[in-house]
């Protein structure tokens, strides 16, 4: 006799907790299998909640030392490949992803020192550009890229000292909740990252008038030419950064990753106070 | 035990420095009408919609200036077009990198002249123009001229190329310098520029294009097109542009993001600000006048890093109010070609209104109003005495809207994290400056302000080799060193 299985919402992802959409709406989509899963739907008060998490986690992971951050990516990597065999996508997808948070938790105390600069200024100033995080990121992964595409989005991001909101479509819920059980048992602190699935034009329509969100990272090509116009258009009221990405084949590298990141200059006295450029 | 303090004596400076007048001499030669710069030729442009550009300190006009219709800007955007495919992006880099040399080289060499020139168009003091921005503007033609054969060791391990045409629009309040920081990096990252200078000051990036003509520049490598807002929207909506570069408000910053929206157009947008100056009761006193002087009466504020806010700490407050007056009360008001003028003119009649439409709403909010200076505001032209607004709030207009002039609000806090905390409640995020003579108070601060430019025990400070640029409402994309490089090339 066979047995009778157990059936399971796929849930979200926001604030270290598995969340139901606060609309309690969940719509139908394939899994791996060919069965039909059930998959809560984000709302816009979904997107609002996960940014405002969001938010206020980042500065605590900013602070948190690069070296412990890197441990914590590493983790994330660990906990990957003790899933690697349960996940519902091809062995060498799912090792490319492993692979490549274990490549992003390597630079998290070394980006820095390559896009930091010490300036020769011609002032009695010890001048440097440091690398500060840009704040609250909402990243949409190319769907074909599958568990690579969210996994290079994330630590992309978190690498940084953002926290970030992954947006991915109902029909990526299956992997994007081995990711999220991989993430709520990687030390990561809540917040840092949230995965929502959803209607990504209609949850970007939300996220394009939310002015506490600082850049909106996407992978060429998954958005309508339209839709991400738009998301342009509006994003200049607060001047969101829009960051375009390549497909999720290769890592982004230190010039690409300082997109999500602010160069900051800092002029130092080094030796006795001056008025500044013009002396009066 | 007498209760009231001694009262202190107080400098009566008003008329007790009369200095001879000690006017630079005029070694310029001011043409009637300035057209256009296209394909290494001078364009005398079209009669339609000219204008005159404005001496500020008389209110005279100096010259007729003409506007670039779309047609025209068209045919600019084509002679960089065909001047990069056809010459610039093929020429050897160290080639590129010398005449970026040559260009500096002329620029010291006319130096005076430009200086000069630059004064009479702006109205900015000559000392200013003298000191900072001439010398500034040939030392960032100097610093980039040395990266266009460098270019690979800006990204390393990936392979840079140049975008092709920059469309590039700079604001009136460092003309020749602004036109520096966008040339300079675009040229040495193998691109071609069509810049608009704006409708107020366009005499000194004119004189800078006969430069190019002395150092026979390949036509078509930079041009200029004159005009005002229509002609910087032909610009930038121009179909063959590959990368924008503003500098200006962050009103025509979104309105140039949105018109750029749907192409694959590269932007650098460096906008307003509302920087804060926070001085310690433990700085150096002092100089920190010194240097909250210089981060809001340089360049009549007229600067978009300008430190518009004050925040001093409570226990100072009164002693450092007094101090700053006093010392403000020295300034010299008055012709910017004098030697002796620390306060130049208003760069506009518009601005004029614009700066003391907000020292009124200032008051009607609540503000209590000083204004000082060692001589009397002149009658002609447009000129707005050293302002300091005390009694002011987080919440009022003149604390948290860019004012573009002379006018310093005053705020004060008790604890380093109260400081930060008031310094970062602001929309904008280009600039901050910090004093105290407390090393590890001084490190701790700096790097909590939110500002793509932190000063600490100074401020107002530039140079080429220093990434300068925003972060927030203050835009995105930075200019100088090395970073500078990076939105002007497409990195693979």
């Amino acid at each position: 006799m066979s047995r009778l299985a157990v059936q399971k919402t796929l849930k979200m992802y926001v604030g270290g907790k598995f969340i139901r959409s606060e609309s309690g709406r969940t719509v139908a989509a394939k899994a791996a299998d060919g069965s039909t899963m059930n998959v809560c739907f984000a709302s816009r008060k979904d997107l609002r909640d996960s940014i405002g998490n969001n938010r206020s986690s980042q500065p605590k992971w900013a602070a948190m030392t690069a070296y412990n951050r890197g441990q914590i990516l590493y983790r994330l990597a660990e906990i990957l490949e003790a899933r690697a065999d349960t996940l519902p996508a091809k062995k060498a997808d799912v090792h490319a992803a492993i692979d490549r948070a274990v490549h992003h938790a390597g630079w998290s105390d070394k980006v820095t020192a390559v896009l930091s600069t010490l300036n020769p200024v011609a002032a009695t100033y010890v001048n440097y550009s440091l690398v500060r995080p840009v704040g609250v990121v909402l990243a949409v992964p190319h769907p074909d890229d599958g568990l690579l595409g969210m996994v290079e989005a994330l630590c992309a991001a978190v690498l940084m000292g953002n926290s970030t909101t992954v947006l991915v479509p109902p029909a990526s819920a299956e992997v994007a909740t081995h990711l999220m059980e991989a993430l709520a048992t990687s030390d990561f602190p809540g917040g840092v990252v949230n995965i929502l699935t959803g209607d990504i034009p209609g949850v970007l329509a939300t996220a394009n008038v939310h002015d506490d969100l600082d850049t909106l990272f996407v992978t060429e090509g998954v958005l309508e030419p339209e839709v991400l116009k738009t998301a342009q258009i509006e994003a200049a009221a607060v001047m969101r950064r829009i960051v375009i990405a390549g497909r999720a084949a290769e890592p982004a590298t230190p010039a690409h990753l300082m997109r999500l990141a602010e160069l900051q200059t800092v002029w130092m006295s080094a030796w006795e106070p001056q008025g500044g450029a013009a002396a009066y | 035990m007498n209760k009231t303090a001694p009262k202190k004596p107080e400098l009566q400076l008003q008329g007790a420095l009369d200095l001879s007048p000690s006017p630079e001499s005029c070694p310029v030669t001011f043409r009637e009408r300035y057209g256009h710069f296209i394909d290494g030729k001078r364009v005398a442009g079209k009669d339609a919609d000219d204008f005159d550009t404005l001496n500020p300190a008389t209110g005279q006009p100096i010259a007729r200036v003409a506007a670039a219709d779309a047609t025209e800007v068209d045919k600019a955007v084509k002679a960089a077009r065909k001047a990069y495919d056809k010459v610039w992006s093929k020429m050897s880099p160290a080639d590129r990198g010398k005449y970026i040399y040559r260009i500096a080289r002329r620029l010291q060499e006319r130096s005076r002249e430009l200086a000069v020139a630059e004064t009479i168009d702006n109205g900015k003091p000559i000392r200013e123009t003298r000191d900072v921005d001439v010398p500034l503007a040939a030392q960032h033609f100097f610093y980039y001229a040395g990266w266009a054969d460098k270019l690979q060791y800006a990204a390393p391990g990936r392979d840079v190329r140049p975008l092709g045409v920059a469309a590039q629009v700079i604001p009136w309040n460092f003309p020749l310098l602004m036109a520096a920081w966008k040339i300079a990096p675009a040229l040495a990252a193998g691109n071609t520029v069509v810049i608009k200078p704006a409708e107020t000051t366009p005499i000194t990036v004119t004189m800078l294009t006969e430069i190019f003509e002395e150092i026979d520049l390949p036509p078509g490598v930079v041009n200029v097109v004159n005009g005002a807002g229509a002609t910087g929207a032909a610009l930038v909506t121009h179909p063959d542009v590959d990368k924008v570069a503003f500098t200006g408000s962050t009103g025509v910053g979104r309105i140039i993001m949105r018109a750029i929206a749907g192409t694959k157009k590269k932007a650098t947008m460096e906008l307003g600000g509302k920087g804060a100056n926070i001085v310690f009761a433990d700085a150096a006193l002092d100089q920190a006048v010194e240097g909250v002087i210089n981060g809001i009466f340089f360049n009549q504020g007229h600067v978009c890093c300008a430190g518009s806010r004050l925040l001093v700490e409570e226990s100072i407050a009164a002693d450092f109010l007094d101090r700053l007056r006093r010392r403000v009360s020295t300034l010299r008001i008055g012709n910017p070609l004098d030697k002796n003028t620390d306060i130049g003119a208003i760069n506009s009649a518009e601005q004029l209104a614009t700066v003391e439409r907000y020292i009124a709403i200032g008051q009607r909010e609540g503000a209590e109003l000083w204004q000082g200076a060692a001589c009397a505001r002149p009658d002609a032209g447009y000129f707005v005495m050293p302002t300091i607004l005390t009694g002011v709030q987080q919440s009022d207009t003149v604390v948290r809207e860019e004012i573009f002039g002379p006018v310093l609000s005053v705020l004060t806090f008790r604890t380093p994290d109260e400081a930060v905390k008031k310094a970062n409640d602001t929309e904008y995020g280009l600039a901050a400056g910090v004093w105290t003579e407390k090393t590890s108070k001084l490190f701790d601060v700096a790097h909590r302000l939110n500002a793509g430019v932190v000063w600490a025990n100074g401020y107002n400070l530039f140079d080429p080799a220093s990434p300068f640029g925003g972060i927030r409402h203050s835009g995105f994309g930075r200019e100088g060193g090395p970073a500078g490089l990076m939105p002007y090339l497409e990195v693979r």
